[in-house]
């Protein structure tokens, strides 16, 4: 318990830190206090740089962070499997065809409120499908994700280099995970999207711990496994959805930070949830920080960095886990 | 009392149980016995509402199960199934608190203590031997308050004297509630049950 209230607090303060960093640091250096421009009225390039576009980008990065952190909880712990996360299981790849495929069309535009439903609504639909086409709980579900991630990410290729419209090539960008094109707009139509999600998942992580002794053992202590996992796909739709739409599909997130809080705090979802939503948000508030400072004047995509130090980590937790978590049907 | 009436069940072409009536009643301790195969645990899945009859019912306390939710069959019977997923680094306790405690029995410290389960509190059940992890799923079943108590090979995997203290606790448990007990032929525990209902 005290090391939980010390993650806690630990996290604030680290979370602060690091979004005053980012409304200070970027490549246009700030000549106005912070301070001033924050609190006193203040009006020039300084302010607008500030408030218009890292605010709403260091906002979007504390959001989305933390969604990704639940999305990885739920996850898991719905498909009782260490690896599931919503990019190796297709989710993300549905939610990116969805938003490619509503704004080649021309339906809509790049963070608009379709945009968040249309990308939501693939996401579910993806869900389902793997679900549906798995032949098992364990390695085959993860398998399975990954062959209709794959199917996805091409088709949503196919469609990007088919299209008419120049504007489809400034997404690939997006693509690789970014939070280059957030705007406060785009924050406006996603985020009561991602509220949706996080409302749910916590609904949801209440009966995980009993749904994790197999659906018998849920049932027979009163969760209804179904039940249950139709909110979890709609929890996992929903923070997906509004995510990938505004910043693209940003993997290992979601898979690593779960196990990390893991070890820390115990397999208890609920408080598995909520600091995983916290750690989320620090993680990909650095990550940004990196991505937009480390090569300035250019700025590289935020999935690149997330990747590179994600997967190594990966291949590092599987040579260790027990292979039991995976094995079950 | 557990009323099953004229239940049939079926997978895929296999029927495993062919018009099947049987009842249970309070105060009594019943074993379910059969070969392997015979639609034991088929008959404690379907008792538990965990799967449904292709025709037929089962009835508890005169509810017809099929018609209530997983919540509302929980007060109604418990269960111990043979098996449960021990994936997660729970600590026992933590995994006996999955029974809300305004559900949970008036004897859950004995029950904990017969099952020797006192020491094992704080490990965590991913490391405990698979005879611990029986005793600690057959506890989670018997804490939790409910008028029948289904325990699916509760034997299995425990030495003599935890067979022993398990009895002990059926026992007792069926002065107030009815019990069955699905057990191979080969525990030699028939002398201790009220009744025995042979599947075949």
């Amino acid at each position: 318990m005290k090391r939980e209230i010390g993650i806690y607090i630990g996290g604030v303060i680290l979370l602060a830190l690091l979004f005053l960093l980012s409304l200070r640091i970027g490549v246009l250096h700030l000549q106005t206090p912070l301070f001033d421009i924050l609190f006193k009225n203040n009006h020039g390039v300084d302010a607008s740089t500030v408030w218009d576009i890292r605010l709403p980008r260091a906002l979007g990065a504390i959001i989305f962070g933390a969604g990704l952190g639940f999305a990885g909880v739920i996850a898991q712990g719905i498909f009782r499997n260490p690896l599931a996360e919503p990019t190796l299981i297709g989710l993300s790849s549905g939610a990116v065809l969805g938003t490619i495929a509503v704004i080649s069309s021309g339906a809509a535009v790049y963070g608009s409120r379709t945009n968040v439903y249309v990308a939501v609504l693939f996401a579910a639909s993806t869900a389902l499908m793997v679900q549906w086409l798995a032949p098992n709980k364990g390695f085959g579900f993860l398998l399975t994700g990954i062959a209709v991630s794959s199917i996805l990410t091409s088709l949503a290729g196919l469609v990007i280099t088919s299209s008419p419209k120049p504007s489809i090539q400034s997404l690939s960008f997006w693509n690789f995970g970014s939070l280059s094109l957030l705007n406060s707009e785009t924050i406006r139509a996603s985020a009561p999207v991602l509220e949706v999600g996080i409302i749910t998942a916590f609904f949801v992580a209440r009966k995980l711990d009993i749904y994790s002794l197999g659906d018998a053992s849920s049932h027979y202590l009163g969760v209804n496994p179904k039940r249950i996992r139709f909110w979890a796909i709609i929890a996992l739709a929903f923070l997906i959805g509004a995510s990938v739409s505004a910043i693209g599909s940003i993997a290992f997130i979601g898979l690593l930070i779960p196990h990390i809080v893991r070890a820390l705090i115990g397999p208890a979802h609920r408080r598995l949830l909520s600091i995983s939503g916290l750690i989320g948000a620090i993680v990909l508030l650095a990550a940004d920080l990196v991505a937009r400072t480390a090569f300035e004047p250019h700025e590289i995509p935020l999935g690149l960095i997330t990747s590179l130090i994600g997967a190594p980590a990966l291949i590092i937790l599987i040579r260790r886990s027990r292979a039991q978590w995976v094995a079950h049907d | 009392m557990i009323d099953i009436k004229r239940v049939t069940f079926s997978r895929g072409a296999n029927v495993i149980l062919d018009d099947f009536s049987a009842q249970i009643l309070n105060g009594e301790a019943v074993l379910l016995s059969g070969s392997n195969g015979a639609g034991k645990s088929t008959l404690i899945q379907l008792i538990g509402g965990f799967l449904t009859p292709d025709s037929g019912s089962i009835e508890i306390i005169g509810n017809d199960i099929s018609q209530l939710k997983a919540k509302d069959q929980a007060q109604l019977r418990s269960i111990a199934p043979q098996r449960r997923i021990f994936d997660l680094a729970f600590t026992v306790v933590q995994t006996l608190n999955f029974v809300p405690k305004k559900r949970r029995s008036l004897r859950t410290h004995q029950i904990i203590e017969e099952l020797g389960l006192v020491d094992l509190l704080d490990k965590k059940v991913t490391e405990l031997s698979i005879g611990q992890q029986q005793r600690v799923s057959l506890a989670l079943a018997l804490i939790q308050e409910a008028d029948f108590y289904l325990l699916d090979e509760p034997f299995a995997g425990q030495d003599a004297a935890s067979q022993v203290r398990t009895i002990n606790l059926i026992n007792e448990i069926k002065n107030e509630k009815g019990v069955l007990v699905v057990s191979h032929n080969s525990d030699n525990t028939h002398s201790w049950f009220d009744r025995e209902i042979v599947l075949n």
